[in-house]
């Protein structure tokens, strides 16, 4: 059991944010892999008009719940040393990160497995919504494939 | 009975709010639900979405409890 952790950030997460993070880990030698993972709000094309931003809301007690299952799940399946897991809330503008995902472990081969297991449950398993805002303020509903 | 049903994202937009307390009838199952729902906000049988209980998808029809908290999903989008 590894304790819950605060995944939701207020708006982008910035890169000053996701340098910290990695700076934080140069104390923890056990270490010999690093794997990140970084989710960029993209400018969609959509019957001519370009979104500008994603405003992302949650369903945030189920969300921190799914989010804690797949770090448990995260954590048997491979051998990590550590994991982090940072999601946008509210506005983030096209061009900017809005998902951060960040795998530690002694040898890199689990690193790469793991980034994609967590990414892909993520995205299929924790409810948050997007509204992709247009350049003129109308707005469509983003929804992932699985 | 009363329920307490949270909406999220596109759900909400169709509903025009984020939660509202509906009268059921006592022993009301989860597929009745549905059919409540779908009768008043009609929006609902056009778009795909999830009936969730106490956080849980409900994939059986289970009976609802005024305790239960049940919400409405819309598909999910995060990342």
């Amino acid at each position: 059991m590894h304790k819950k952790k605060t995944v939701f950030i207020e708006g982008a997460i910035t890169p000053d944010f996701i340098a910290n993070s990695i700076a934080k880990h140069q104390t923890k030698k056990s270490i010999g892999a690093h794997n990140i993972f970084l989710g960029q709000v993209r400018a969609d094309e959509i019957e001519g008009k370009t979104v500008q931003a994603i405003e992302y809301s949650a369903y945030e007690y189920m969300a921190e719940l799914q989010f804690h299952t797949i770090r448990e799940n995260a954590f048997e399946k491979f051998d990590l040393t550590c994991m982090h897991i940072y999601h946008s809330m509210g506005v983030v503008k096209t061009g900017e990160v809005c998902l951060f995902v960040f795998v530690s472990a002694p040898h890199r081969k689990i690193v790469f497995e793991a980034i994609e297991y967590i990414v892909e449950m993520i995205k299929k398993e924790v409810p948050i919504f997007g509204k992709e805002v247009f350049e003129d303020e109308t707005h469509q509903w983003k929804m992932n494939t699985v | 009975m009363q329920l307490k049903i949270l909406y999220f994202g596109m759900i909400a937009e169709i509903t025009k709010c984020s939660h509202e307390i509906l009268a059921v009838e006592t022993k009301c199952n989860s597929n009745q639900l549905e059919t409540v729902l779908k009768k008043k906000y009609q929006q609902l049988q056009s778009i795909s979405f999830k009936l969730v209980i106490n956080q849980n998808i409900a994939t059986k029809t289970i009976f609802l409890h005024p305790d239960h908290e049940v919400a409405l999903l819309p598909p999910f989008a995060g990342g």
